[in-house]
């Protein structure tokens, strides 16, 4: 099921960027009107990184070293967009549509890996 | 670095912005074929007879033709494409069969997705010439792309950076540097393949090297052709195509995609059976060559080697073939970004240059920003054009399909005219006003004309085209918060006065 995987993808990496936008002073005070605190930078950095890691490991899981490659790349610019346009014209949405699409993400994940 | 990337970006900017249009477009070629062709309806049909078919109809157009190539019917392309030519070198004839009859179909002439297809890496110049031309927009393209990231200090800083509520010139920076950083993979990756699948055009000199002018030789030891067989010079008596066909299914294991006949009355005429690539990253197509007379196998192209697997696997990135719905939305996704990253750089050079107060513009200034307007704006009234042609044109008129590129020319060297009698202060968001109007008119005049229910998603897609117009027309027509600190600024000047 590639369309699957792909949407898996996209949702992941957008779960990882939204946490990496949020964990740069300018756009946590757009959504939050404070700058970042600096012990939430570690962490929302390192779930940034883990959630594009993530959709790399279900990019290559669902789709192969072929295709998966692609497929995550392509997901990377698609969600990154996403994210920017959040920013620039609902960021106070960010956060909670970034927690909204790991739910999506779990219901994907099975019909991704079925072959 | 900054000024080669200022200066790369510009000159050829405005053919890079169609060649990203139309390439971008390119991705959609079988639906656009198909939308502009709503007379051939999905049918099935036994490929072999229409093989045969086919086969008869060449024979009486040009039975002493230097070669035939025959694409069989299947569920994309419902009917029988036909190329003959008299000469290696062309000229090419062309004609769309009935698969049934193995008569000309009864479809209005249209060129369809290939026109954009081609005009992508030809410009609609000399073939050679518009090779060369974008050859050298996309190496400069290149340069473009490797000095703006070293000229972009901030790449990660301002990674998810867009200020819209600045001054214009931030604005379109912060654009441009989006567009351009989040599709970057597909930026780099696009004009590098495209430059690899020009390859044997721009750098022939290792092929020249040592295979001299037997190019043909080149491509069979590399595992893409079958060897080329002498004439025998004695006019022969073929098998039926669709009984090649049938052989070539059987030996292949598929159905295959083109059937190339060389030298069709000669006894050593040969039959090229060309399948549908395998699935896989590479742009590749199994071929195994039969003896037209003996219907015998001949060659069969075997495993390219390593090289030659490396460069089709970057021609089938850049093509996309193997991207299935969901995964191709993203390609063309990544094209308009593309073209976005164009069009941003440009007005942002044009923006840059604004003079100050009430300074007159200058000549270049003026030049640059009428060729924008003439191209991001024009462009697209020439695309809308062309689709509206191909539903507005008499079926029956002379050369109907060189009547739709005419149109699409004329309308955008009209649009781009226009565009430089427009008011300054109004000219984009009228100049965009006009496509946006073209296309939201395409799904109308289409359901009223044609009416079939399978074209909604290409009739949606034009609507969304035409909204997403009206969008950058509105945002055109807003005053811009650097415009109007400058109008306040004025105002109180004249009251202090």
């Amino acid at each position: 099921m590639t369309s699957a995987a792909l949407i898996l993808s996209l949702l992941l990496s957008f779960s990882g960027f939204a946490a990496l936008a949020l964990s740069l002073d300018r756009h946590h005070r757009a959504a939050y009107r404070v700058g970042v605190p600096k012990r939430r930078v570690v962490s929302l950095r390192m779930a940034g990184w883990c959630g594009l890691g993530l959709s790399f490991a279900a990019a290559i899981a669902a789709a192969g070293w072929n295709f998966g490659p692609v497929q995550w790349i392509g997901s990377l610019t698609g969600a990154a967009l996403a994210v920017v346009a959040i920013i620039a014209y609902r960021p106070s949405w960010l956060r909670n549509a970034a927690l909204a699409a790991l739910p999506f993400a779990a219901a994907a994940l099975p019909l991704a890996l079925l072959k | 670095m900054a000024w080669l990337h200022t200066w790369s970006g510009l000159v050829v900017g405005w053919v890079l912005f169609a060649i990203f249009v139309t390439g971008t477009a390119s991705y959609y070629r079988t639906d656009i074929s198909h939308w502009m062709r709503p007379e051939l309806s999905d049918s099935s049909s036994d490929p072999a007879a229409a093989a045969t078919r086919a086969g008869a109809f060449l024979q009486k157009a040009m039975p002493n033709a230097a070669g035939w190539s025959v694409r069989l019917p299947n569920a994309e392309n419902p009917a029988v494409e036909v190329y003959w030519w008299p000469h290696p070198g062309g000229p090419y004839h062309h004609a769309l069969l009935d698969p049934a009859t193995g008569e000309p179909a009864r479809v209005r002439d249209t060129r369809g997705g290939d026109f954009l297809y081609r005009f992508h890496f030809e410009l609609s110049l000399p073939p050679i010439w518009g090779r060369w031309i974008v050859s050298v927009c996309a190496m400069i393209l290149l340069i473009a792309l490797i000095s703006g990231i070293v000229t972009h200090r901030r790449i990660f800083a301002d990674f998810f950076t867009f200020r819209r509520d600045r001054s214009a010139q931030r604005g379109w920076l912060d654009a441009h540097n989006v567009m351009g950083v989040l599709a970057l993979p597909f930026h780099l990756m696009i004009v590098y393949t495209g430059l690899v699948t020009l390859s044997a055009m721009l750098m022939p000199w290792g092929m020249k090297a040592v295979y001299g002018n037997d190019p043909l030789r080149y491509y069979a030891e590399a595992g893409l052709a079958t060897p080329g067989v002498a004439p025998a010079g004695r006019p022969g008596t073929p098998l039926p195509l669709g009984e090649l066909v049938a052989r070539a299914a059987a030996a292949g294991g598929a159905v295959p995609e083109v059937m190339l006949v060389t030298r069709p009355s000669d006894a050593g005429a040969t039959v090229t059976a060309y399948f549908e690539e395998p699935m896989g990253l590479a742009h590749l197509h199994p071929q195994i060559a039969y003896g037209a007379d003996t219907g015998s196998e001949i060659a069969r192209v075997g495993k390219p080697g390593a090289a030659t697997r490396t460069g089709a696997v970057m021609a089938g990135l850049h093509e996309a073939h193997f991207a299935a719905a969901p995964l191709r939305l993203l390609f063309f996704l990544c094209g308009v970004m593309g073209a976005a990253t164009v069009a941003s750089g440009l007005v942002l050079w044009t923006v840059a240059r604004v003079p100050r107060g009430a300074d007159p513009e200058g000549f270049g200034l003026r030049l640059v920003r009428l060729l924008n307007i003439g191209t991001i704006a024009g462009l697209p009234v020439g695309l809308a054009a062309y689709f509206l042609a191909n539903r507005l044109l008499p079926l029956g008129l002379e050369a109907r399909a060189d009547w739709e590129i005419r149109v699409f020319f004329a309308a955008w060297i009209t649009a781009a005219i226009a565009a430089s009698l427009y008011p300054r202060r109004r000219a984009w968001s009228v100049a965009l006003a006009v496509p946006a109007c073209a296309f939201l008119v395409i799904p109308v005049i289409d359901a009223v004309l044609v009416g079939q229910p399978r074209f909604l998603a290409f009739d949606a897609a034009m609507a969304v085209v035409g909204l997403a117009l009206v969008a950058g027309s509105r945002l055109a027509a807003r005053p811009r918060p650097a415009e109007s600190r400058l109008v306040e600024a004025k105002l109180s000047r004249t009251v202090e006065a």
